[in-house]
């Protein structure tokens, strides 16, 4: 049974609504997932057609948001195990995981706090590429470094910062 | 295969100039948790990571078309805008998305309301002679608004859906591996209906049909 099944004209348009004011914050959580927006956008669409089209009867807005958040989730652990193959030991904890309603608003603070466990020159490589959006020529004038230098530094601060991720997480 | 600083730069860059990132296999967790953390990374910076207006409007007119079609299987049969989705534009989609909500629909407890008449109005749909199905080999069917297989085994019949739980294309039968498959995103089905490939084990099983055999005639029940 749907929700929609047995629902009026005003219902339906109460529910689209609701799917509606979900939209940027499901696309925030996904793009902070995959961090581009051709995937973001396809995976955001994939969320709301699944979720539209699954949905159980008799549920509230915050019902309706736990479970876009949880089609979110299964389809992002399908994104990465389709892409990216066999390890997919950390996404199954991801999945676990309870949806956050307040996700996008702690993203930030989790970034701020990531960065403060590196090492300095770790911290300040991430920075200048991700946070000021330096290309690796500049960031290599920045730091006084080789270009082949910036991206095995990166390199090596992106893999500790995962693991760091992983064990707080 | 080993990660390497030339790699996870190219895919960094690829996020950076918010473009896909090439799809490779990696070789261990880390690799993993490195990608993760870049677009974690990506998405804290000020400004980026905001939905653009037109995807916002798009998503508003397909969430209202798709709310809709729940409510309206027979009317969304006749307009399968589900392939609007694909926002790729892959090949392989086709009419019959929409149908499968009526095939849901009529295997559910029947509600209350004005809505449900449309669903009531399904009929009986001869689709060939029992004498024309090949013994365990699925032949594909379009009757009623609904895409379909019909497989016979000894003197039963059965009939699943052809539309790929996935995201709606339609499967094609390989007699080669003896598997229902996506043309889309490789999905795969066993004839049971059951998917069968590792990466989609999440998946919905094709919903079996309606099926019935009158004066040596195969009949599938659809929503028109």
């Amino acid at each position: 049974m749907r929700l929609h099944q047995a629902a009026g004209a005003g219902d339906q348009e109460y529910l689209t609504w609701a799917y509606q004011t979900h939209v940027t914050p499901i696309y925030q959580y996904v793009y902070s997932r995959v961090g581009n927006r051709p995937d973001a956008e396809d995976l955001t669409s994939q969320v709301f057609m699944k979720a539209t089209s699954g949905m159980r009867t008799d549920v509230s807005v915050p019902q309706l948001r736990s479970w876009l958040y949880r089609v979110a989730q299964t389809t992002l652990t399908d994104h990465w195990r389709e892409y990216y193959a066999e390890h997919t030991g950390a996404l199954d904890e991801e999945v676990t995981r309870a949806p956050a309603a307040r996700e996008n608003a702690g993203a930030v603070q989790r970034v701020d706090s990531l960065l403060a466990t590196l090492p300095d020159n770790y911290r300040r490589v991430l920075e200048l590429r991700f946070l000021r959006g330096y290309s690796v020529r500049e960031t290599a004038r920045e730091l006084n470094l080789s270009e082949t230098n910036v991206k095995v530094l990166q390199f090596r601060a992106l893999n500790r910062a995962g693991r760091e991720r992983a064990s707080t997480s | 295969m080993n990660d390497d600083p030339e790699q996870l730069d190219r895919h960094v860059d690829h996020l950076l100039r918010n473009r896909k990132p090439e799809r490779m296999p990696l070789p261990d967790e880390d690799a993993l948790g490195a990608r993760q953390t870049a677009a974690m990374l990506r998405a804290a910076r000020p400004g980026v990571g905001l939905p653009s207006k037109e995807f916002l409007e798009r998503m508003q007119r397909l969430i209202k078309e798709w709310v809709g079609q729940e409510s309206l299987p027979s009317l969304a049969a006749a307009r399968p805008s589900r392939r609007a989705l694909l926002l790729t534009g892959a090949a392989g989609i086709a009419a019959g998305v929409a149908a499968a909500v009526g095939i849901d629909r009529l295997r559910q407890p029947r509600a209350p309301g004005a809505r449900m008449a449309l669903v009531e109005s399904g009929s009986w749909q001869s689709i060939t002679a029992l004498a024309e199905l090949p013994e365990s080999t699925p032949v594909a069917f379009r009757s009623g608004g609904i895409e379909g297989f019909l497989i016979r085994r000894g003197s039963q019949v059965s009939a699943l859906s052809a539309v790929c739980t996935h995201m709606g294309c339609i499967l094609n039968y390989s007699k080669l591996r003896d598997r229902f498959e996506c043309p889309c995103h490789g999905a795969t089905f066993r004839t049971d209906g059951q998917p069968s490939n590792q990466h989609e084990t999440r998946l919905p099983a094709l919903p079996a049909l309606q099926v019935r055999i009158e004066r040596g005639q195969v009949e599938v029940y659809t929503a028109f």
